[in-house]
C-alpha cells in the first residue's frame, strides 16, 4: 500500500511540470503561432534531422554491433568503451570533439573539404552528424545485446546450408533480431529528437538551417514564451505518439 | 588411389579444446553411416565442429570426397559454408522468422522442393506452417529435409533425436533411415542411444576422454567391448537368424516377432534389455514374444537388477530392483520372459509397413 502512495506520488511529480506547461498553452494562439516561419522551420527541420539521424546511427551501429557481439577480452571491453563515449560524455563536449575532427580546420574536415567539398559545421548534414554521434550508444548497446543472446549455432545451420557470412547476416541473424533493431531505430530517433548540446556547438543555432526544435524552444523562452509553449507541445505530442506505438515493443504485455 | 576405394572421409582430427586434446583418425566410406557415442565431454560435438571448420584443427587433415578441406602446413583452410557439409542439430535450429517452406528452400540452389523427400518425410502439410507451430518431431523432420535438400557430400548429426519423447523417436528413426537410404552419401550421427546406432548405422565409433576407444559394429562392440564404459552402455541383446516376412527364426528354431514386415535373409535383431518384461504367469496378450525361461543369474547394479535367463531362449533382462524383489527372484526361478514386437530392433531393414 506504501509503495502504491509512494509511486503515485512520483507519477504526480513527473507529470506535474508537463500540466504546467499545457495549463500556460495559449489556446486560442496556437494556429498562428504554429503556422510562424520559425516554429514551422524549427519542427520541419528537427523531423527530417532526427529521422536522417536514425537512419545514419543506425546503419553504421549495426556492423559495429555486429562485430563485438563476437569479441571477447581486452580489446572488446576497449572498443566497448569507446563507442559508449558519447553517452556519457556531456553533449556539448561531444560537439566541440567533432568541431575539431570534422571542423573547416579539423583534422578530418580539411580533408573533406578538400576532397568533396563538403562543409559540416553550420549545415544540414552537420546537425544530422552530431544526432547521430550521440545516439549511435543508444543503437550499439541495443542491438548488441540482442545479438548475444542469439544462438551462436544459427550462423552454424546458415553455413552448413551453403550460405556465406554476408549472407547469413543479412537473412538470418539480423531477422532474427528484427525487433531489437526497430527498438534500437526508435531509441535513437528519440535522442537526436531531443538533442541540444552537440547540435548547437557543432552546427550552430541558425534559423531555418541548423536550429532545430529544442534550440528553437530555448531561444524562445527568452524572446517569446508563447512560442516556446507551442514547440514545447508538439515536442510532447511527438514524444507520447512514440511512446505509445512503440508500448509492446518495450513492455511485451503480460 | 583410386576412384573406387576413395574414402568419402578421409581425416585426421587433433584440437584442443579446453582440457580436453581430441586426437581422431576417421576414415568414412560412400554410402556409409557412422555412430559416434561415447560419455558426455569425450569430445563427440567437438568432432563435429572441427569437421566443419567451426573449430580449428592443432593438427592432422580433413578430405571431403578428394577435396582438402584442412591439411597440415598449409595456411589454408576451406570456410564452412564451401565444405559441402550439412548439419542436423538436436534441436533442429529451424530458423524461427522463416515459414517451413522457406527453412526448405535456404539451402538449395533452386526455388522447388524435391517432391520425393517431401513424401517421403510428410512435410507437405507443413511447408506454409510456422515454425512455432510444429512439434518437436516435426522440426527435427523439417531440419532433415532442409540439410538433405542443400545436397551435401556428407551429414553430420548432432543427436538429432534426443529432443523427441520415446514414442515419437521410433517413427523419426525410421524417417531417417529411409532418408539416408535414398538420398544419402555418408553421415556422421553423434548419440546416446544404442537404438540409433543399431538401426541407422553400419560402424559404431565410441569417443572416451579425446581418443577412440572402439570402432567397429555394434554387435562388435557388445559381445567385445574394449571399455568398461562401452561394457555398461551396450548390455544389449543381439540375435541373428533368417527372417520371414515379420519374423525372425534363429538356427535353434525360436521365433521372434518383430513389427516389419516383408523381411527376408539373414537378418541381425536388437533388443533392449529394458524391453524385457518378466512374469509368472504367462502374459498372453499378442504382438508379443513370449519365452519360457529360467533364472541363470541376478545382478543388482544401483536400482536396476540385470537378469540372466537360460532355457529356450538366452537373454538379458533388466527390472527394476522394486519388480525383482515382487517376483521373488533367485536362481533358477521358471518364468515368462515377454518382449512386445514393435520393441524389436530390426537391422537393414527398408521402411516398415
Amino acid at each position: 500500500m506504501r509503495i502504491r502512495v509512494v509511486a503515485l506520488l512520483v507519477v504526480a511529480l513527473v507529470a506535474a511540470p508537463v500540466i504546467s506547461l499545457l495549463w500556460r498553452v495559449p489556446w486560442s494562439r496556437m494556429s498562428s503561432l504554429l503556422t510562424e516561419e520559425v516554429v514551422t522551420d524549427a519542427i520541419s527541420l528537427s523531423l527530417i534531422s532526427s529521422v536522417l539521424a536514425a537512419v545514419v546511427a543506425l546503419t553504421l551501429g549495426v556492423p559495429v554491433a555486429l562485430l563485438l557481439s563476437r569479441m571477447e577480452g581486452v580489446l572488446a571491453s576497449i572498443t566497448r568503451a569507446l563507442m559508449m563515449l558519447p553517452m556519457v560524455l556531456p553533449p556539448v563536449v561531444g560537439g566541440a570533439a567533432l568541431l575539431f575532427a570534422f571542423g573547416r580546420r579539423g583534422t578530418l574536415g580539411a580533408a573533406l573539404e578538400e576532397v568533396s567539398g563538403l562543409v559540416l559545421p553550420y549545415s544540414l548534414a552537420g546537425v544530422v552528424l552530431a544526432n547521430a554521434f550521440v545516439a549511435l550508444p543508444f543503437v550499439v548497446l541495443t542491438i548488441e545485446g540482442s545479438l548475444r543472446t542469439l544462438d551462436p549455432r544459427f550462423e552454424l545451420a546458415a553455413a552448413s546450408l551453403g550460405a556465406n557470412q554476408f549472407h547469413t547476416t543479412v537473412k538470418v541473424v539480423l531477422p532474427m533480431v528484427r525487433s531489437s533493431l526497430i527498438a534500437a531505430g526508435f531509441l535513437a530517433w528519440a535522442r537526436a529528437l531531443g538533442e541540444f548540446g552537440a547540435t548547437i556547438t557543432f552546427a550552430g543555432n541558425v534559423p531555418g538551417k541548423t536550429q532545430t526544435l529544442p534550440l528553437a524552444v530555448f531561444v524562445a523562452m527568452e524572446t517569446d514564451q508563447e512560442a516556446a509553449l507551442v514547440m514545447s507541445v508538439v515536442l510532447i505530442l511527438v514524444s507520447l505518439v512514440v511512446l505509445l506505438t512503440m508500448r509492446d515493443r518495450w513492455w511485451p504485455s503480460r | 588411389m583410386n576412384e573406387i576405394n576413395r574414402p568419402l572421409l578421409d581425416a585426421h582430427v587433433v584440437v584442443e579444446r579446453g582440457d580436453l586434446l581430441l586426437d581422431v583418425a576417421l576414415r568414412v566410406a560412400p554410402g556409409e553411416t557412422i555412430a559416434l557415442m561415447g560419455p558426455n565431454g569425450a569430445g563427440k560435438t567437438s568432432l563435429l565442429y572441427s569437421l566443419f571448420g567451426w573449430l580449428p584443427l592443432r593438427s592432422g587433415w580433413i578430405l571431403l570426397d578428394g577435396q582438402t578441406l584442412d591439411a597440415p602446413g598449409e595456411d589454408r583452410s576451406v570456410p564452412p559454408h564451401l565444405r559441402n557439409l550439412g548439419m542436423v542439430f538436436d534441436d533442429g535450429l529451424l530458423f524461427p522468422h522463416m515459414t517451413v517452406g522457406q527453412n526448405l528452400a535456404f539451402g538449395s540452389d533452386t526455388k522447388l522442393v524435391d517432391p520425393d523427400l517431401v513424401e517421403l518425410l510428410e512435410l507437405a502439410p507443413l511447408v506454409a506452417k510456422q515454425i512455432h507451430h510444429l512439434s518437436a518431431g516435426q522440426r527435427q523432420r523439417v531440419a532433415l529435409a532442409r540439410t538433405l535438400l542443400a545436397k551435401p557430400k556428407m551429414v553430420l548429426l548432432d543427436e538429432p533425436l534426443s529432443s523427441l519423447d520415446p514414442s515419437a523417436r521410433g517413427q523419426a528413426r525410421d524417417l531417417i533411415k529411409s532418408a539416408f537410404d535414398s538420398q544419402l552419401s555418408g553421415a556422421l550421427l553423434v548419440t546416446h542411444d544404442p537404438a540409433d546406432a543399431f538401426t541407422l548405422a553400419d560402424r559404431v565409433m565410441v569417443l572416451e576422454n579425446g581418443k577412440v576407444s572402439q570402432f567397429d559394429s555394434l554387435t562388435a562392440l557388445s559381445t567385445q567391448p574394449s571399455t568398461p564404459w562401452i561394457a555398461s552402455l551396450i548390455g544389449w541383446n543381439f540375435f541373428t537368424g533368417s527372417a520371414r516376412d515379420s519374423i525372425v527364426v534363429l538356427p535353434d528354431g525360436i521365433e521372434i516377432a518383430t513389427s516389419h514386415s516383408g523381411l527376408s535373409g539373414e537378418m541381425t535383431v536388437a533388443i533392449n534389455p529394458g524391453s524385457v518384461s518378466l512374469f509368472l504367469e504367462s502374459p498372453g496378450g499378442s504382438p508379443r514374444n513370449n519365452w519360457r525361461c529360467e533364472v541363470s543369474n541376478v545382478q543388482f547394479v544401483g536400482q536396476v537388477a540385470r537378469v540372466t535367463l537360460s532355457g529356450v531362449m538366452q537373454i538379458h533382462a533388466d527390472i527394476t530392483k522394486a519388480a525383482a524383489a515382487e517376483l521373488g527372484l533367485h536362481q533358477g526361478l521358471e518364468l515368462w520372459a515377454s518382449v512386445k514386437a514393435t520393441e524389436v530392433l530390426v537391422q537393414g531393414s527398408s521402411r516398415p509397413s
